[in-house]
């Protein structure tokens, strides 16, 4: 069985107007189907990315992934444990999320000003009661700095002092520090210039090698996993229209919805 | 070519704060000509946005534009840009969702601008305003409608309309696509490239991405640090970039290319310098590989109307 699966996710938005508006104007409820039936599996050690456009439903499933958001209906499997089980002890539910971090779209709203650099990172090392003791922990802090190109100094800094490539590195180190097996990534390199993209994603692809993670990487822009993805999924409406590696779908894409995102994305080749 | 519609000649736009003088542009000097799309690249805080500004005297203070001349069609009209603001150069803001007013129906809004700008009657600026938004491709019985009914690809067409209701020489786009998924980013590019060609307008081009410059712009000028790095032809700079950045910025562009799954992407190593620590010399030289002992003393000038590097320099002597 694969290490992460997808199985009939499907998340329900209630729109309708209050229960007394509908009595009186005899209007049914209103649903909107965010997600709707969506089933992927991801190897170990992978990247699986979910493309499509705004209102697609991919930030819907990065948050269903982390646990932020409950599907309506299916569940996500993480290495063989059901993540939405109501029979699962709250222990095993807290290691459970230990085992899955995020990367947030926006390094500019992801990180509290207020806290330092240090404090941030630590967070979920003192969350998930990793390490015992401040000196170890600042220990674990410096090294987690440094694995993401910063330096250990840096701790004491505020996110205002850094630049937008050097905050989503702080976003990766704080997510690496509970050790997980698996980062979700949504939008991570969007808010970026394309030469801080490159660096972060090279970040991002050397840390898959040393730690076997596997990604789920949401994003509206087929070039940026290009050189990542192993597999990429194509959302359009909350529907998983396509499914293919990165080689097959470039070449040979199978639906028009893919076609037309393939053919509007701005190639810098001229042919 | 034609002649040039606009000139722009060693400007500086400085802003006095209490960490002293930093100068945002600095000696700058582009032109545009008569139907040509002018792109303008660069990372974040490079200059491209305060030029745009600059055109139009849109500097907030402290901010100023403290030398240099803006020539439009043989007019110097740096001291007084509201003469042309609006009637002949106008803008398009980055995001539909603020550059519009909510509270106002979207046919206000675009009338309002056309008696602004032109002398005719209330009933003939309607009319104008019914075709401007058939132009690019609004069903006009929407002139009555909100803002917020539109969706954002809507709401930058009549962003568009209204830059376009004055009949305007030249359009400065701001970052016209990037609040814009790709789908409807192509159709927005596509109908700037339509009204360019169409009425002969020029457009300067704001953007960071090079896919976009690729597909859309004539000519491209790649800012970096305030200054101008690299100017001429798009295919020319895109294919056969000379300035070690625009290489950098070319190869750091992810691609869709079904070869190039599992391969590191090219990156420029460190960030652009902040105003108030400018490097000495030429502003790229601390993550420049190609370094040499000239660049980290003498800020060099554009060689050979291609690039501001002494690399260049070194190949002209060669030559």
């Amino acid at each position: 069985m694969s290490f992460v699966v997808a199985k009939n996710l499907t998340r329900n938005y209630d729109l309708s107007d209050p229960l007394i508006v509908r009595a009186l104007t005899m209007r049914p409820k209103r649903i909107l189907t965010a997600v709707d039936d969506v089933n992927f599996s991801i190897e170990k050690g992978t990247t699986y990315a979910l493309v499509g456009e705004s209102g697609s439903g991919k930030s819907t499933i990065a948050k269903m992934a982390v646990g932020l958001l409950k599907p309506s209906v299916g569940t996500l499997i993480v290495d063989g444990k059901n993540l939405n089980d109501p029979a699962l002890a709250r222990e095993d539910q807290l290691a459970l999320r230990r085992r899955i971090q995020m990367v947030f779209q926006s390094p500019y709203a992801s990180l509290n000003p207020r806290w330092r650099v240090g404090d941030i990172i630590a967070e979920p090392i003192k969350a998930f009661c990793l390490i015992d003791g401040i000196k170890a922990q600042s220990m674990r802090v410096s090294e987690l700095l440094e694995q993401v190109g910063l330096a250990p100094s840096d701790a004491t800094k505020y996110p205002h002092e850094f630049s937008g490539g050097q905050r989503q590195r702080i976003s990766i180190a704080r997510a690496l520090s509970s050790q997980p097996e698996v980062i979700v990534c949504d939008e991570p390199t969007s808010a970026l210039d394309v030469s801080v993209q490159a660096q972060v994603l090279n970040l991002l692809k050397a840390l898959q090698k040393e730690y076997a993670l596997t990604y789920l990487f949401i994003t509206h822009d087929l070039a940026v996993v290009s050189t990542m993805a192993n597999k990429i999924g194509v959302l359009n409406k909350g529907r998983l229209v396509e499914e293919q590696s990165p080689a097959g779908l470039f070449s040979r894409p199978q639906q028009d919805y893919t076609k037309m995102l393939l053919n509007a994305a701005p190639s810098i080749n001229f042919d | 070519m034609s002649e040039n519609l606009l000139e722009i000649k060693n400007i500086d736009v400085t802003f006095k704060t209490r960490h002293g003088i930093l100068k945002a542009i600095d000696n700058l000097s582009l032109s545009v000509n008569k139907g040509e799309i002018l792109g303008l690249v660069g990372e974040s805080g490079a200059g491209k946005s305060m030029t745009g500004a600059a055109i139009l005297g849109l500097i907030d203070p402290p901010g100023r534009l403290s030398s240099g001349q803006i020539w439009y069609k043989g007019q110097r009209i740096d001291q007084a840009p509201e003469t042309i603001r609006g009637h002949e150069i106008s803008m398009i803001f980055q995001d539909p969702l603020v550059s519009l007013n909510p509270l106002r129906r979207i046919g206000d809004q675009l009338v309002e601008t056309i008696l602004t700008h032109m002398p005719i009657t209330k009933y003939e600026a309607i009319e104008r305003a019914r075709k401007g938004l058939e132009e690019v491709g609004i069903d006009p019985e929407r002139i009555n409608a909100y803002p917020h009914t539109f969706s954002g690809g809507m709401r930058q067409r009549v962003v568009i309309a209204l830059a376009l209701a004055p009949e305007p020489a030249l359009i400065i786009a701001d970052e016209p696509t990037t609040a814009l998924d790709v789908s409807v980013q192509a159709q927005i590019l596509d109908l700037l490239k339509r009204l360019c060609r169409e009425r002969g307008t020029s457009i300067i081009l704001v953007t960071h991405d090079m896919g976009v410059i690729a597909e859309t712009t004539d000519r491209v000028g790649v800012l970096y640090a305030g200054r101008l790095a690299e100017i001429g032809d798009t295919r020319d700079i895109l294919t056969n970039p000379k300035h070690p950045y625009t290489k950098g910025l070319v190869a750091s562009t992810p691609r869709i290319d079904a070869s190039s799954f599992d391969k590191t992407l090219y990156q420029i190593s460190g960030s652009m310098p902040k105003l108030d620590a400018m490097p000495c010399g030429c502003a790229f030289h601390p993550r420049c590989e190609f370094v040499l002992d000239k660049c980290r003393s003498d800020i060099p000038s554009i060689i050979a109307n291609r690039a501001a590097c002494w690399l260049l320099d070194k190949e002209e002597s060669l030559l």
